[in-house]
């Protein structure tokens, strides 16, 4: 067997970190405009939800629920951006936060659509529908020397990096184009933003529904990785989890939650041992970083030092 | 069975209210929100069960235990994890909402080391004592309840509004660097505010095993978020928004079980300050405090 | 690696054909554990549990019981296990990130766990797919055992408990009008809610009124206060029991005085600590009764007594029950071996635990009598 040291626990692992980078990114975004949306939990919800039972109950395409997914968490964000505009700092965090346990509360309840709180499960696997596809093609994974698993696995992986990647690629992008500068300097001084002609309300509610059609997404891959979602996927705790890579890993430059979720995915599998001291961990970290580096680990400066540059003016 | 109902939501929503004062408090002065409280409160909780059904002490000691051991947690809260973001250049707003979240998640997770997952009885004679009024039981814990955080909102007005650490309180609120160059001490006055809402909260951590006899280390988050939702809907920094809020949030999560459906409880809180923040940002009690412009 | 590999390839391959010769006998005989001089069967087990979060409670109990039975069965000597414990935080992705790493990494021969049936219903098909033997020790809920055929349980579904519990209280205390109250933000109590309903139904009960109530909730004094003034003849409860508990100590302290019939999760000495006086009345079904006079038990719980201090509940006896039915499957089979250790799995039949007779339906799931017992003079007694 060639492929012997494919491990479809790694490659699980790894498939979560990415789940989780475009979770990192989706709060990014929204705070790339100097607002903190504490509301992604509950948009991941929307995305996997919406999903899950499209595929599940209607025969839809897994691909067509994940754009829908996507796309529905994108419009919740415009509903709710739009009114958001009003609100600003912890307001509008508290707000979404509010927001998310709305969402989580109405799932459990509305039982005819969602199941409640027994969830939906028998979600089409990524993995297994196209092992399945592709042997209806005549195709069998043991031709390239891999198990059904390892390919199960493997085939996620590749879905996710891949898309993973044209998020990220996409919004490094969209960071150096005429949207990114407006965005930076409506954090930087919104009135001032104002004043130079950027139309803040505009770029605001675009940045908060870029940041929820992204939560949407990660929800719907997250709800084809693991074929079951219930409420209890979707709670405050997420929502701070997600906050946690954003703060820990920088939220001035792309690539902190890229970085932060990456790490704080990864350690607890690695440390599996501090597994009993995780979230005190996680806890300590937020005040330590607020404390000594407010800006996360990875800013613009480290990013110009790490690539040789002179640092730009300004920093 | 209104009157009942009546009684449940009252109590209920001055629990609510108390914790809220404790929010208001540090978001008056601070502009931050404290999201640490509700852990405080937990712990509060505990100490005063600890007191009472290890020690077999009477429950003024364990309010007094309680109110001394949330107070040093303010007190470290506010030395270790606010004041040294205060005055950081180029911090973000942001940063003390976010440090705070980082205690109150280490003190659930500590207070689940050190007290186990499950719940605790929290017994007292004392909660016992019940008188009829008609065909209505009421429980003089109950009436407590009521009194002790009426007592605590007047006197929280009172002690802002005539006492000299009051008005140098509320001088800092209005602005930092102002109050500082007349003379005010502002570091002891926002420590000595934390600590204050600090106690507070372990004043309604033992009124909480009062009234419903048990406590568990996951009380923190559900009623933190309840405070919270309660100080944005009556208002940022008002006390009496608090106290109005916390009844009015009681009442309703009361009456909504009773006469619509109970799975829908615990959206109330969120759906009202949704709403509240939507039609009147600065909260139904608030004046418009310079975070809720636009 | 690579060798252990090829070992397992070789180790199923050689298992399918020892199967295919030997299925038709194998079935037929069932045969006791071979008291040869043969060297012990090694094994690798894995378990995936709570061990830090909510629920950690749970977690503890389960593996307790597991470790004690392991210790029990390596000095007896034909079988040879070792645990190999994850945690899963009761969390699905980590459950399954456990899953998989006990699967591929460990490489151990089946799974103990996990703790929650919303996490079987994530790591169970992986397992399945994988062909490795799982079975839940707690996972109550409806279609657990469906999830393929290497999925199995030996914990009592709530809905083989409930209706139990509910018919004997019925008539037993000529039930007509009863109040359901239930955690509706829970797998475990809403299937349960799901079979008393159904149960109720099928009784022809009137069912007064439906309430709910969330996880981490402190007051229940208004669901309570309204079903008390419909006045029922019982309450019916679906609630773990950390919940449960103090459900039934307020209810008591607001007056209401009927039964409350409750199901699998409701019961545990912790109720009754809990609760005290206001436990009493708590009619529930139960695999596990620790009062039960069998020298199996007794000794059971005088084991797990002096090994960790505190009385075994329902999830120590049904994971200490469900080592001892992996070892006599590990026993039968004869050899480690994931194929061979399912279909000697899925072979079980009359198995004499601390929970009484157990086996295995056709489809993995649980054939058993439940013991439906009342809260009494402050313990637990059979309710007759």
């Amino acid at each position: 067997m060639p492929f012997d040291w494919l491990n479809p626990y790694h490659l699980q692992v790894a498939s979560f970190i990415l789940i989780n980078v475009i979770l990192g990114v989706s709060i990014y975004v929204t705070l790339a405009t100097g607002q903190l949306s504490l509301g992604n939990a509950g948009f991941m919800s929307i995305g996997a939800y919406t999903s899950a039972i499209l595929t599940t109950g209607h025969g839809v395409p897994m691909v067509a629920g994940i754009v829908s997914g996507s796309l529905l968490a994108g419009v919740s964000g415009i509903l709710v951006g739009i009114p958001a505009l009003r609100l600003s700092g912890v307001y509008l965090a508290i707000a979404t936060l509010g927001f998310g346990e709305v969402v989580r509360v109405v799932f459990i309840n509305w039982e005819s659509l969602t199941g409640g709180a027994v969830g939906i499960a028998a979600i089409p696997q990524m993995g297994r529908e196209i092992l399945a596809a592709l042997r209806d093609a005549g195709f069998s994974p043991e031709s390239l020397g891999l198990q059904n698993n390892q390919f199960i696995s493997l085939a996620v992986f590749v879905i996710l990096s891949v898309t993973t990647l044209a998020v990220i690629l996409f919004f490094l992008r969209l960071a150096n184009s005429r949207v990114g500068r407006a965005y930076g300097a409506i954090r930087m001084d919104e009135a001032a933003a104002e004043a130079t002609g950027i139309d803040t309300t505009y770029y605001k509610v675009l940045a908060f529904s870029q940041g929820a059609l992204l939560s949407g997404l990660a929800g719907a891959l997250y709800a084809h990785a693991t074929s079951y979602v219930s409420p209890a996927d979707f709670t405050y705790h997420r929502a701070v989890e997600i906050l946690v890579f954003a703060v820990f890993g920088g939220s001035e430059h792309l690539l902190g939650p890229v970085f932060g979720a990456m790490f704080l995915t990864v350690i607890p599998e690695v440390l599996r041992f501090v597994n009993d001291y995780r979230h005190i961990i996680y806890g300590t970290l937020l005040v330590l970083m607020m404390v000594f580096r407010p800006q996360g680990v990875i800013d613009p400066p480290l990013l110009d030092r790490l690539s040789g540059r002179e640092p730009a003016e300004g920093h | 069975m209104f009157a009942e109902q009546l009684i449940n939501g009252i109590t209920l929503g001055s629990i609510y209210a108390v914790v809220a004062l404790g929010y208001t408090l540090v978001f008056g002065v601070l502009d931050i929100i404290n999201m640490a409280h509700g852990e405080i409160f937990m712990f509060g909780a505990f100490v005063g069960m600890l007191i009472v059904t290890k020690v077999h002490s009477s429950l003024g000691i364990a309010f007094a235990g309680a109110i001394a051991s949330t107070a040093a947690m303010g007190y470290l809260l506010e030395r270790f994890a606010l004041r040294p973001l205060r005055g950081k250049s180029g911090g973000s707003p942001l940063a003390p909402l976010i440090s705070t979240i980082g205690v109150s998640i280490i003190l659930e997770n500590v207070a689940h080391k050190l007290f186990g997952a499950g719940n605790h009885l929290f017994e007292t004679p004392f909660a016992e004592i019940r008188f009829d009024v008609g065909p209505v039981t009421v429980y003089l814990v109950q009436v407590v309840i009521l009194a002790i955080s009426i007592l605590l909102m007047a006197g929280l007005s009172l002690w802002l509004r005539k006492t000299r650490a009051g008005k140098a309180l509320r001088a800092t609120a209005e602005n930092l660097e102002t109050a500082a160059l007349m003379g005010v001490a502002t570091n002891r006055i926002i420590t000595a505010t934390v600590v204050i809402a600090s106690a507070m909260g372990g004043v309604a951590g033992v009124l909480v095993g009062m009234a419903f006899n048990y406590i568990n280390n996951q009380m923190g988050l559900a009623m933190g978020l309840k405070g919270l939702a309660i100080i944005i809907f009556g208002g940022m920094g008002s006390v009496g928004g608090a106290m109005a809020g916390g009844l009015i949030l009681g009442l309703s999560e009361t009456l909504v079980v009773a006469y619509g459906s109970s799975g829908y409880r615990d959206a109330i809180a969120f759906v009202a300050i949704i709403v509240v923040l939507l039609i009147k940002p600065q909260g139904l009690f608030g004046q418009a405090l310079p975070g809720t412009e636009r | 690696m690579s060798r252990s590999i090829r070992f397992l390839c070789l180790a199923s391959m050689l298992g399918f054909a020892l199967v295919f010769m030997g299925a038709a006998k194998d079935a037929h005989k069932a045969s006791p554990p071979a008291r040869t001089r043969k060297p012990p069967v090694d094994a690798k087990i894995g378990v995936i549990s709570i061990i830090t979060g909510q629920g950690a409670g749970y977690g503890e109990a389960i593996t307790n019981g597991f470790k004690l039975a392991r210790d029990e069965v390596n000095a007896k000597g034909n079988v040879k296990i070792e645990l190999v414990i994850e945690d899963s935080s009761g969390k699905q992705e980590q459950a399954l990130a456990a899953a998989q790493k006990l699967i591929n990494s460990s490489q151990v021969v089946a799974i103990l766990g996990p703790t929650l049936s919303t996490e079987m219903k994530v790591v169970g098909p992986e397992a399945n797919a994988s062909g490795v033997p799982i079975m839940g020790t707690s996972t109550t809920a409806a279609g657990i055992t469906q999830i393929g055929k290497y999925v199995f349980r030996n914990s009592l579904p709530e809905s083989l408990a409930i209706p139990a519990s509910v018919r004997k209280a019925v008539k037993k205390y000529n039930i007509r009008k009863v109040a359901i109250l239930y955690g509706n933000d829970d797998v475990f109590t809403k299937s349960g809610f799901d079979s008393m309903k159904k149960a109720s139904e099928d009784l022809k009960l009137d069912i007064l009124t439906v309430e709910t109530f969330q996880k981490g909730q402190a007051d229940y004094k208004a669901q309570l206060t309204k079903i008390k003034n419909l006045s029922p003849d019982a309450v019916f409860c679906s609630a773990l029991y950390e919940e449960g508990a103090v459900i039934l100590s307020q209810a008591r302290k607001i007056g209401i005085k009927t039964p409350f019939v409750g199901g699998n999760g409701f019961n545990s000495p912790k109720v009754i600590e809990i609760a005290k006086g206001a436990a009493e009345g708590l009619v529930v079904a139960t695999p596990w009764f620790a009062d039960r006079n069998t020298p199996k038990v007794t000794a059971f719980v005088a084991r797990y007594e002096k090994a960790y201090g505190k009385k075994p509940d329902q999830f120590a006896a049904q994971a200490y029950d469900a080592l001892y039915i992996m070892a006599e499957a590990l026993g039968n089979a004869g050899k480690a071996d994931r194929k061979l250790l399912r279909d000697s799995l899925a072979g079980i039949r009359n198995f004499d635990g601390v929970l009484g007779k157990f086996s295995f339906d056709a489809e993995r799931d649980v054939v058993m009598e439940p013991n439906v017992l009342i809260i009494k003079g402050g313990k637990f007694q059979m309710f007759k």
